[in-house]
């Protein structure tokens, strides 16, 4: 379809204003991250500066954000992990097999993304306390149990996903191998993951800028052990004054990988989407 | 290796019918066997089961005397070969042939010399190293051929190989399995919807319809002998004419049948299955094939309107209206006539089919004591 080159360029007027409000404050914050403290807050703001990694190097090693940094890796990594162990063999369930339910499991699974953090936050919380006291396990600022926790919204997210990848692929192409002398975990193995890799790859990157971004979670259920790079930014606001080229170097740190997987993971959906399957 | 289906019935929990309605069948070794059926009548269940995709309900399936119900798909030494899936698209030609034989881990010389025969049986033998995307869809339905081969199954499933492919591939293809079939002596089950198919392949063709098996034997004898009027109409193309009419017994014994405006006198092979028919109403079928455009009319001839003809090469097909029917005609194309045209069809009683109205069983005695297993 052939667009008007006047319609061409009034998307392109309503969509560079558009990325421009969004943008601005990044942008804005991104460069007082490279300045000085003495112009930070410095009225009317100064643009020309030598920039400077001060602000970086205190975050980083004198606020232990390497730490927060480690962290949040082991975290958003662990989690993405243990989502995708559980989440893709459910997906290819889901996909391949009706059983009394599945519909509605699959409906509510849905819903777990559409509730607020604090309403699986309090009562994870609650749960973690009784754990302690009954059991003696301990999870509350535990890797194990942010990643734990984590699942809430990550695993419903990965068996939607995953599922859809699941069942654009004829059954056939299992059932084939399973004639052909393979089990169904064998024909899963050797025939389904291979076609829907980029799949998993895609599925992976978004799940982890989710955990990567969490923010309410781990304030109510890490502490000093597991505190991730999200709960420090806030750290930076105290009560008498906000150290903004602090913050903003905090927050470049946490939005850098979240730029670069998006460009990755736009490829791997485009990949993900056409695998490349005849008919 | 000689098949046997004994009492299978399969139910899917979402239907208050039988998918398969507690079948009997056997297939000899060695022969090509099709199951036929329009969608939904149970021939892919059937093949499903045998394969072990589907779990029966209840009832066995045998190979060669080996009980096999319970096993599963890998362990049955069946092969199978699907209709809308071909070949694994993360693999190459030759990886995929190489496929089955990873399972039973053969040593790589065996298994190279192995892709390299059964690629050549199937004219793909230059393909090898193409990709998914590199090869054509008839092409891919031979790797899935070559694939179903590698492991020398006993059995050999077909479920709709070719229907996804175009008309010239299709008879193309179904030429090089029959010709597999006669260089492998294997017993092949193939399962289709298009009666044309099964008539040029099967040695025997098991008709099907809502989960029964209507009719199984030779395509000749289902399409000259159907023993019921399903049968007489889903096998042939152009299809049967058939017509409700009511018998007469006249005071010499003889049987003549009212339709729709006219009457005729029936053959006397009917007499039997008629004098045990109870009521009158019957179902009368004439193939296209069987009705002759007379000159004039006479004994066992109608009076009629041609109302369209349709060119189909050597022969046409012709649309002849008698009263408010429409019979379909087969002549050869030299002797065909015009739209408009009155014209006189006369029926050959020696072709002439008969169906109980009630049971659309046929009225041939020896048919309707013949059993459908």
């Amino acid at each position: 379809m052939r667009v008007p080159k006047s319609e061409r360029i009034l998307a392109y007027v309503i969509l560079i204003t558009m990325a421009s409000l969004v943008l601005a404050p990044v942008l804005a914050g991104s460069i007082t991250a490279f300045k000085p403290q003495i112009i930070w807050v410095s009225s009317p703001p100064t643009w020309i500066f030598e920039p400077t990694l001060e602000n970086f190097e205190f975050v980083f090693f004198t606020r232990k954000g390497w730490l927060y940094l480690r962290n949040s890796l082991i975290i958003s990594i662990g989690s993405v992990a243990l989502a995708l162990i559980l989440g893709v063999p459910a997906a290819y369930a889901f996909a391949r097999f009706r059983f009394r339910g599945s519909k509605a499991l699959m409906q509510w699974l849905i819903s777990l993304r559409m509730i607020p953090p604090i309403v699986v936050g309090l009562p994870f919380y609650a749960m973690f306390l009784n754990l302690e006291r009954t059991f003696n396990i301990g999870l509350r600022d535990t890797y194990p149990g942010l990643i734990i926790t984590y699942q809430t919204f990550l695993l419903p997210l990965v068996i939607w996903m995953m599922r859809g990848y699941f069942a654009d692929l004829p059954a056939a192409m299992e059932e084939s191998a399973m004639v052909e002398g393979y089990t169904r975990l064998g024909a899963l193995l050797r025939v389904v993951l291979p076609v829907v890799w980029p799949g998993i790859v895609a599925t992976a990157i978004l799940n982890f800028i989710f955990a990567w971004n969490e923010f309410f979670l781990a304030l109510i259920l890490a502490g000093n052990r597991t505190s991730t790079l999200p709960m420090t930014a806030g750290t930076y606001i105290v009560r008498t004054r906000v150290e903004w080229g602090n913050l903003f170097a905090v927050n470049l740190i946490i939005m850098a990988p979240v730029i670069v997987l998006t460009i990755i993971l736009r490829q791997q959906l485009v990949k993900g989407l056409t695998f490349g399957i005849l008919e | 290796m000689k098949v046997v289906l004994k009492d299978l019935l399969k139910r899917f929990t979402n239907s208050d019918r039988a998918a398969v309605n507690t079948i009997n069948l056997v297939i000899e070794a060695g022969e090509l066997a099709v199951l036929l059926g329009p969608s939904g009548c149970g021939k892919t269940t059937t093949l499903r089961m045998i394969a072990g995709l589907e779990e029966p309900d209840s009832g066995r399936i045998t190979i060669n005397k080996r009980d096999i119900t319970d096993l599963a798909p890998k362990d049955r030494r069946v092969a199978m070969v699907f209709q809308n899936f071909s070949m694994y698209p993360t693999m190459n030609v030759y990886d995929n042939i190489a496929f089955p034989l990873h399972a039973i881990k053969l040593g790589r010389k065996e298994i190279d010399e192995t892709v390299r025969e059964v690629a050549r049986l199937v004219n793909i033998d230059h393909l090898l190293q193409r990709s998914v995307r590199q090869v054509s869809g008839g092409e891919a339905q031979r790797v899935a051929l070559a694939r179903s081969m590698v492991r020398r199954p006993e059995v050999f499933l077909m479920d709709e190989p070719l229907s996804n492919l175009d008309a010239k591939l299709r008879v193309q293809l179904r030429t090089e399995i029959k010709r597999l079939h006669q260089e492998t002596s294997a017993t092949f089950i193939f399962v289709t919807h298009d009666q044309e198919e099964a008539m040029t392949l099967g040695d025997k063709i098991i008709v099907m319809k809502d989960g029964d098996i209507q009719q199984a034997g030779t395509p000749h004898r289902v399409f000259f002998a159907p023993e019921n009027a399903f049968v007489a109409n889903f096998v042939g193309t152009p299809s049967m004419n058939l017509l409700p009419g009511a018998v007469q017994k006249t005071a010499s014994g003889a049987y003549r049948l009212q339709l729709p405006g006219f009457d005729l006198a029936l053959p006397a092979r009917f007499n039997d299955g008629l004098n045990n028919l109870r009521g009158d109403q019957v179902i009368w079928g004439i193939r296209p094939e069987a009705i002759r455009l007379a000159a004039e009319t006479g004994e066992n001839c109608v009076s009629g309107v041609v109302e369209l003809v349709e060119a189909l090469g050597s022969r046409d097909l012709i649309f002849a209206r008698v009263e408010d029917q429409l019979f379909r005609v087969i002549v050869d194309a030299l002797d065909s006539t015009a739209v408009g045209a009155p014209c006189h069809l006369r029926f050959d009683g020696a072709q002439m089919h008969l169906f109980d109205a009630d049971s659309e069983r046929s009225l041939l005695a020896e048919q309707t004591t013949a059993g459908t297993g």
